[in-house]
């Protein structure tokens, strides 16, 4: 029998009334990669949390090899040889990548209070080439660097203390194709090392597939745990919510569908800065055009230029026929967009759901004499929120209390409220659960139906190749392809022409 | 050489000739009354206060705080030069006025970090106190004396051009180390940038942040001690006037906050004070009303100088 080295009996963990762990066991093995799945809210953060000691347990025990567990702090986790990469925090954009990888031990590259920032650079440094981990500039502030870069140095910072336990929280669905296939590298190797790693992720085709066993959480608790080779995807599901999931929430035609007769978004040649280069592109009434590729193929800034938020260097942007320069005019002109990194970009975080909920409608819920009904603003989040099933308290809570999923369902349900024409989707399951995610599907489908035209960039490429009716495949800034939905709309075809 | 090195070099370069042909430019506006012997003097000791304040300033504002009491604070400091040096010398105007900048900025971060009151707001209530304390220094019969008594001429030569230059040249390389080479540094900046992410990393915010009132209000008090040493006396400030102390200091952290991405603030700093003290003393030199208009002007020049600085920039400067 295998070795436990971490040994968790009957933890609980309460917010308030919200009882977000009861009772929890849970045993990680030596060598071993280890998933955790559950709904949004099903206590998955909360358990990590504790063993990583961003929270303290309100009873129950942890043991790491055998001894009694009990961290203080994420440092001394650290100390003890548990890291972790949140899914939430990130890294502190006012530093340098390098200093972030030690951040809180800056000491030991310190010599008379003085720290050697060269020697602080070459050990993050080391910890970038001993992992195979995509470089990212050291000397550079976090301040602007992509999401995935930010997360690399996330996890640069977690092997940097030479872990015997690594968590990785949601961090796949942040990557790209590549730079996730280079995670699954550094999970084997670190398997191979003998050492552990437990895993959060919504992608339950992808936890079967990297982790030994699965442990499911519903409502705080363990309902179950399945060994990942004798376990299918629909069994998983079943667990996690605890009634029968349909194996299909992708569409299920096989062809293009969508009105061709006049585009609604006509994308000229557009080029930004250092980011794409000469994009040209359609999009028609009732069709969703997915975008593709690796890290660095500028897929994530075609969302932005086309709403405004980035400066064209070329090119233009028409929507029906009429130029579109900025975010303002982009929203008038009943335009959506949905981006990628929620936290900074998407949603005011210490503001209240429904501040959050309203803020896209404002300009519709303004009267005749410029005034905005106060009540009109609440009953509008209030039926948003109702219909997306925002697990909340109520819509005056802070909007930082929120899951990630349910964050997700604000961030994309609050664009419902509007008569929308062209929705730009960036990455919009990034962080949901399985249930959410077919539910966004079926959003998607419904706004296919109405005819409106979407832009739909993932890095996940079941979901484009599930969704769309055309997919662009982008590399190094440009539009290298577009491929009709059909025959040839596989994952395999797809990473021919992106990689 | 590394290419960051040699960036940094060239940026630091490029820098230079701008900055020495912006002030040719000021000698030929000014027909050439700038770049005099007399004159580049009066600039110079002009630049030292402000610098010190300044540097203890960014310190605050690199871990997220502000505070509105530091021109309280620095005359407060200089009362305690004052009264100390007439009656010890030279230890007595250096180490008190250090030493109440230093407790009071320190006292300000000890409310700031457990009362969890706004610092704008805690700090504007603290300006209040400092300026009544010291109405009530120079009013109160048995203090008046020591307060309104100039600081003894044979005490000033911290005030003086040498002295103070070579105080600038240690004032910066402390901040500099301080700021950049040291994990105090660091947990400040961490601090200011994200607070949670710092507290996750095992960042000690409460003592951090009273490490930046140690360290701020040194700067400070340091800068107290140049302002008296200069001036022999400073005045007393009510109805939070005193605010209007740091209004120049503020305008180099900001002007330096602009210059960030290219020069490290530290760095900025002297530099942003020999530019602003320039603009001042150019117009001077022409004529231009002290006063109000001259500060319009410096107004005008930041927001051209923030316009120009935050070109092909995705943030915004503060």
């Amino acid at each position: 029998m295998a070795e436990n080295v971490l040994e968790i009996r009957g933890l609980s963990k309460s917010f308030g009334s919200t009882r977000a762990n009861i009772g929890i066991d849970f045993t990680l093995q030596k060598g071993e990669i280890h998933g955790l799945i559950g709904e949004n809210g099903s206590g998955k953060s909360t358990l990590i949390s504790q063993i990583a000691g961003l929270y303290a347990p309100d009873s129950g025990e942890m043991r790491l090899f055998s001894e009694s567990y009990a961290p203080r702090s994420p440092l001394e986790a650290n100390e003890s040889r548990v890291s972790m990469v949140v899914q939430e925090l990130g890294v502190v954009s006012s530093l340098p990548a390098g200093v972030n990888v030690y951040l809180g031990r800056t000491k030991l590259f310190s010599k008379f209070g003085l720290v050697s920032i060269k020697k602080l650079n070459q050990a993050a440094n080391d910890e970038f080439e001993k992992w195979d981990l995509p470089k990212v500039g050291l000397h550079e502030l976090a301040d602007g660097m992509l999401i995935e870069n930010r997360k690399m140095i996330e996890l640069a910072r977690a092997m940097s203390v030479d872990p015997e336990v690594l968590i990785l929280d949601e961090i796949t669905q942040s990557l790209s194709y590549n730079n996730r296939n280079k995670l699954y590298e550094l999970l084997k190797k670190f398997k191979a090392m003998e050492r552990s790693a437990i895993v959060i992720t919504h992608d339950v085709e992808e936890l079967i597939q990297i982790t030994d066993r699965i442990t499911v959480l519903r409502d705080g608790e363990v309902a179950g745990v399945l060994e990942s080779a004798n376990t299918t995807a629909d069994e998983v599901k079943q667990l996690m919510v605890g009634r029968e999931i349909s194996g299909e929430y992708y569409r299920s035609d096989n062809e293009p569908d969508y009105d061709e007769t006049a585009p609604v978004l006509t994308v000229n040649g557009v080029s930004v800065a250092g980011e794409i280069e000469d994009v040209s592109f359609e999009v028609h009434k009732g069709e969703i055009l997915g975008f593709c590729g690796i890290s660095d193929s500028g897929i994530h800034a075609i969302g932005k230029a086309v709403y405004g938020l980035e400066k064209l260097s070329a090119g233009e942007v028409l929507l029906n026929g009429k130029p579109l320069k900025s975010p303002t005019k982009a929203l008038a002109s009943n335009m959506a967009y949905v981006p990628k990194d929620r936290d900074n970009d998407a949603l005011m975080m210490q503001a209240s759901i429904w501040e959050n909920l309203a803020l896209p409608s404002t300009t519709e819920l303004t009267g005749k004499m410029c005034f905005i009904s106060p009540g009109k603003l609440r009953s509008t989040a209030q039926s948003v929120a109702e219909k997306m099933t925002v697990k909340c308290r109520d819509i005056y809570q802070p909007m930082s209390d929120l899951s990630g999923g349910n964050k997700q369902k604000v961030n994309f349900g609050r664009w419902l409220a509007k008569d929308i024409k062209l929705l730009i989707l960036d990455c919009p399951t990034r962080g949901v659960d399985v249930g959410v995610k077919a539910y966004l599907y079926s959003l998607m489908k419904e706004a296919k139906k109405n005819g409106i035209a979407t832009i739909l960039i993932s890095d996940e490429l079941t979901e484009v190749l599930g969704m769309s009716d055309r997919l662009c495949v982008m590399k190094n800034g440009k539009l290298v392809t577009i491929i009709p939905r059909g025959d040839g709309f596989t994952e395999h075809s797809l990473i021919k022409v992106m990689v | 050489m590394g290419s960051n090195t040699k960036k940094n070099l060239i940026t630091a370069g490029v820098f230079i000739v701008c900055l020495a042909a912006g002030l040719l430019l000021f000698n030929i506006v000014s027909g050439g009354k700038f770049l005099t012997a007399d004159n580049i003097p009066v600039v110079l000791s002009h630049i030292v206060y402000p610098a010190f304040t300044a540097w203890g300033l960014s310190f605050l504002f690199a871990c997220g705080y502000t505070d509105m009491s530091v021109g309280g604070v620095v005359v407060l400091a200089a009362f305690a030069s004052n009264i100390f040096g007439n009656k010890f010398g030279y230890i007595g105007v250096i180490i008190p006025g250090i030493i109440v900048g230093t407790l009071l900025i320190f006292i300000n971060f000890n409310i700031f970090a457990y009362t969890k009151i706004p610092s704008w707001i805690a700090s504007i209530s603290l300006a209040m106190i400092y300026e009544a304390f010291g109405f009530f220094l120079k009013t109160n019969s048995s203090t008046k004396q020591l307060v309104i008594t100039p600081l003894n001429r044979d005490y000033r030569a911290i005030g003086q051009l040498g002295p103070s230059l070579i105080l600038l040249a240690v004032g910066f390389i402390l901040a500099y180390i301080i700021y950049n080479r040291t994990t105090i540094g660091l947990n400040i900046r961490a601090i200011g940038g994200n607070k949670e992410v710092a507290k996750a990393m095992g960042v000690n915010v409460n003592k951090t942040l009273l490490w930046v009132g140690v360290l701020a209000g040194l700067f400070i008090g340091v800068a107290a001690v140049i302002q008296l040493s200069y001036s022999g006396t400073l005045t007393v400030k009510t109805g939070l006037t005193s605010m209007s102390m740091i209004f120049q200091p503020l305008a180099i952290v900001l002007l330096a906050q602009i210059l960030q991405k290219r020069i490290n603030i530290t760095i900025a700093i002297p530099i942003c004070s020999l530019i602003i003290y320039s603009i001042f003393n150019l117009l001077t030199i022409l004529h231009v009303p002290s006063g109000t208009l001259q500060e319009a002007c410096l107004g005008a020049f930041l927001i051209i100088f923030a316009i120009i600085g935050q070109r092909k920039s995705k943030g915004v400067v503060k």
